[in-house]
C-alpha cells in the first residue's frame, strides 16, 4: 500500500510537471447511463451467487460508468496516462484511478520500434476491450475472460514492447513481442477460485474494493515479482493475433496478517480478430490456467484450481449500427481443495446479443441482452440450487467528450 | 488574308444594296466558316491527345491511389519532370490523405495535421529520414525530398497510420483517381515505358510495366489488369471506438 501510494504520487508529480511544462493535456471521457432489467440471482457484487453485474433488485436507472482518460505530454516521446473512473456503486472509493502510467515512445530509427510503460495498466491482451480504460467496442459487457482480466489483473510494474514495423519493407503488418515484470498482483486468482467466471462490465479500480464485502487485488505479499510475455501479430487491417503467458510467481505459502493470501496464478491466453470485409468482425479467445494456494507442512498445495474459458464473437457493422453476437463457455475444476464434497467446480455458458447505434460523434445508444447459464455447487450454502439461468437486459445512452488544455 | 478580302468585298456589297450579291457573299462566308470549323476539328484531337492509364483489380474493380510513372522506352533522353514542385499530405481521421503521393525528385511536401489529436510523423526510409515532433495544424515547414525512392511514413503515436511518398525522376507521373485511371496530356509521339506501383498490389513488379506507343494524334491508352488479390483493403476501415487521444 505504501509503495503503491508512493508510485502513484510520483507519477502524478511527473504528470503535473509535464502538464505545467507545456500545457499539453488531452482527454477523452464517457458518461454511460443505463436502464436495467434483470432476473439474476443476487449479484456477486452484493456477496450473492449471481454472475451478472445487475440482479433482480437492480431494475431501473443506473450509472453504467463515467470515466476520463487523460494523457499529459511530458516530452516529445514521453507521456503520462491516467484513467479516472466512477461506477456509481458502493465502492469505498467513489472515484478512483484505474490506470496510471508513464509511457516512452522513442522515434523509430529502424523497423524495430521500442515502447516502454511504467506504472499501473491493463495487460495488452484483449481483442474486445480496445477503447480507453478497458472499454469494449462490441458490447456493453465483455466476455467472461475479459471480465476476469479487468477484475483481477493490473500490471503494476514495467512493460517493454519491441514491434517490428512491416510497412517499410512492403509487408502490410507488424509483429510485436511484449514482456513485463510487476509486483502487487499476488492475490490475483482469489476471485476465480471463490466465484468462478462472471460476465460483468465492472472492472476493479486501483485503490477501491470490488463488491460487498470489498475485495482488493493489488497487494505485494511475497516480494517476488511476476512476469508476462506476449506476442502480437497484425496483418494490416484484417487479422490480429495476440498470445500471452502470465505467471505471477507468487509464493503460495505467503500471506499477510490481514488475511490476504498469495495465489500462484499461471495461465496462457490467445485470441484472434479477423475482419474479412469492412463490415464483418470475428473474434475468438481462450484462456487456460491454474491457481494454487497454501502448501502444507509437507509442501503440498492445499488448494488447486484449474480454469478455462473461450468465446466466439461475430459483429456486423453498417453505417451507424453495429450488431454483435457472442457465445462464452467457461469452467473451473477444483483438483485439491477446502470445499466439498461436492467440489467447487463451476461450469457454464452465456449468450450475448448487443446493438449499438451512433448518434453523431458524441452520443451512442446501446442495447444488450445477456443470458448466462451456470452450475456451481457451493451455491447450496446460500440455500439455493447450484444451477442458475440469469438474464440481463440493458439500454445505455453514452455521451463521449473530449477536451485538452 | 481571305478574311480580309471577303470582308472588304462584303462591305462594298452592302453599300451597293444588291440582294443577290449579298446572298453570294453570305454563301462564301458560310463556306469560309465551315472550312475554319473543319480545320479546328482536325486540330483538336491532336492538341487534346491524352495518355490514359487505368488499373483494374483482379476482381474487376478500378483501383485508385496507384502511382503511374511514364518515361521514354529507350531510357536515353532525360527530360525534366512535368510535376509540381510542392505537394501536401494531409492527416485526417488518423490517416494520411492521400495515402499514396507521387512527387518529383526535389519537390517538397507539407504535412498539415487536421485531426484533433497530435501526430508525430516520421520516416526511416533510406530515401528520406526525418521526423516531425508532436504537432497539430500546419506547424512544421515543408520537407523536401531530394532523392528518388519510396518513403514510408508512420506516426509514432498511431501505429495504424501508414503513408507513402513515391519520389520519382520520371518525366511524367501521377496517381490513379477513384475511377482507377490517370489521364495526362500525351507526351510527344514515341514509345514509353509505363510502370505502376501501389503498396496494395501483390502482382510481381515484372507484371506491372508496359511499353506503350503514343501516337501524335490519337494519344494512347493502357490498361493494367491485376491477377492477384490485393494485400489489403483499398479503403482503410474506420476505427470507430478505437479512439485515441
Amino acid at each position: 500500500m505504501g509503495r503503491r501510494t508512493c508510485l502513484a504520487l510520483s507519477l502524478l508529480c511527473v504528470a503535473a510537471a509535464g502538464a505545467r511544462a507545456d500545457e499539453r493535456v488531452s482527454a477523452v471521457g464517457v458518461i454511460d447511463l443505463r436502464l436495467v432489467h434483470s432476473d439474476g440471482a443476487t449479484s456477486y457484487l452484493e456477496g450473492g451467487p449471481g454472475l451478472l453485474r445487475f440482479d433482480s433488485s437492480d431494475d431501473g436507472l443506473h450509472l453504467g460508468r463515467a470515466f476520463v482518460a487523460l494523457k499529459a505530454r511530458v516530452t516529445d516521446i514521453a507521456s503520462v496516462h491516467a484513467v479516472i473512473d466512477t461506477y456509481g456503486d458502493h465502492d469505498r472509493n467513489p472515484v478512483d484511478l484505474s490506470e496510471l502510467w508513464l509511457e516512452l515512445r522513442p522515434y523509430p530509427v529502424s523497423a524495430l520500434r521500442w515502447r516502454a510503460r511504467i506504472g499501473a495498466f491493463y495487460m495488452p491482451v484483449s481483442l474486445e476491450n480496445r477503447g480507453p480504460g478497458w472499454s469494449s467496442v462490441y458490447a456493453l459487457t465483455p466476455s467472461a475472460i475479459n471480465t476476469w482480466f479487468g477484475e483481477e489483473f493490473r500490471t503494476i510494474g514495467a512493460e517493454v514492447e519491441a514491434r517490428w514495423l512491416g510497412a517499410p519493407s512492403g509487408y502490410l503488418g507488424d509483429l510485436a513481442l511484449v514482456a513485463a515484470a510487476y509486483g502487487w498482483n499476488d492475490p490475483a486468482g482469489v476471485l476465480i477460485a471463490d466465484r468462478g467466471f462472471a460476465l460483468s462490465d465492472r472492472p476493479s479500480t486501483l485503490f477501491g474494493g470490488l463488491g460487498r464485502p470489498p475485495m482488493t487485488f493489488y497487494h505485494e505479499i511475497d516480494r517476488r515479482p511476476g512476469y508476462y510475455a506476449g506476442l502480437s501479430w497484425r496483418a494490416y487491417d484484417r487479422l490480429e493475433l495476440r498470445a500471452l503467458r502470465y505467471d505471477n510467481r507468487a509464493d503460495p505459502g505467503a500471506s499477510t496478517l490481514s488475511g490476504n493470501y498469495a495465489w500462484l496464478t499461471r495461465f496462457s491466453t490467445a485470441g484472434v480478430r479477423f475482419e474479412p470485409t469492412a463490415r464483418w468482425t470475428f473474434i475468438t479467445q481462450y484462456v487456460d490456467g491454474s491457481t494454487w494456494i497454501g502448501p502444507d507442512s509437507a509442501g503440498d498445495f492445499q488448494f488447486r484450481m484449474t480454469y478455462h474459458s473461450a468465446f466466439a464473437l461475430t459483429s456486423f457493422e453498417r453505417g451507424p449500427d453495429r450488431l454483435t453476437a457472442r457465445y462464452d463457455g467457461f469452467g473451473t475444476h477444483q483438483s485439491q481443495g477446502f470445499y466439498g464434497p461436492p467440489p467447487a467446480d463451476q461450469s457454464g455458458h452465456a449468450w450475448t446479443l448487443a446493438w449499438t447505434h451512433e448518434l453523431g460523434d458524441d452520443w451512442q445508444l446501446a442495447a444488450e441482452w445477456l443470458r448466462v447459464t451456470s452450475n456451481f455447487p457451493p451455491r447450496l450454502e446460500y440455500g439455493g440450487p447450484p444451477g442458475l439461468v440469469e438474464s440481463q437486459y440493458q439500454i445505455a445512452i453514452r455521451y463521449r467528450f473530449r477536451f485538452g488544455f | 488574308m481571305s478574311h480580309h478580302r471577303s470582308g472588304a468585298r462584303g462591305a462594298s456589297g452592302w453599300r451597293g444594296g444588291s440582294a443577290t450579291r449579298f446572298a453570294r457573299q453570305f454563301l462564301r462566308s458560310a463556306k469560309y466558316v465551315t472550312f475554319c470549323l473543319a480545320l479546328v476539328g482536325a486540330i483538336r484531337p491532336c492538341a487534346a491527345a491524352e495518355l490514359a492509364v487505368s488499373v483494374v483489380e483482379a476482381s474487376g474493380r478500378a483501383l485508385g491511389d496507384v502511382v503511374v510513372t511514364i518515361a521514354p522506352a529507350s531510357g536515353a533522353a532525360v527530360l525534366p519532370t512535368s510535376g509540381p514542385r510542392s505537394a501536401v499530405m494531409d492527416q485526417r481521421h488518423r490517416a494520411f490523405v492521400p495515402r499514396v503521393l507521387a512527387i518529383a525528385t526535389g519537390a517538397s511536401v507539407e504535412f498539415p495535421n487536421n485531426d484533433d489529436v497530435n501526430h508525430q510523423v516520421y520516416s526511416f526510409s533510406p530515401a528520406k529520414r526525418f521526423q516531425l515532433p508532436l504537432y497539430k495544424g500546419a506547424h512544421h515547414p515543408p520537407v523536401s525530398f531530394d532523392q528518388q525512392g519510396l518513403v514510408v511514413l508512420g506516426c509514432n503515436i498511431h501505429d495504424e497510420m501508414v503513408g507513402y511518398i513515391y519520389v520519382t525522376d520520371a518525366p511524367w507521373f501521377g496517381t490513379t483517381g477513384p475511377d482507377g485511371t490517370l489521364r495526362i496530356t500525351a507526351p510527344p509521339a514515341g514509345d514509353y515505358r509505363i510502370s505502376i506501383w501501389s503498396p496494395l498490389i501483390a502482382d510481381p513488379p515484372s507484371a506491372l510495366t508496359r511499353i506503350v506507343h503514343v501516337d501524335a494524334a490519337e494519344g494512347a491508352t493502357s490498361r493494367v489488369q491485376l491477377t492477384r488479390a490485393l494485400r489489403a483493403r483499398p479503403e482503410p476501415r474506420p476505427r470507430r471506438g478505437d479512439w485515441e487521444y
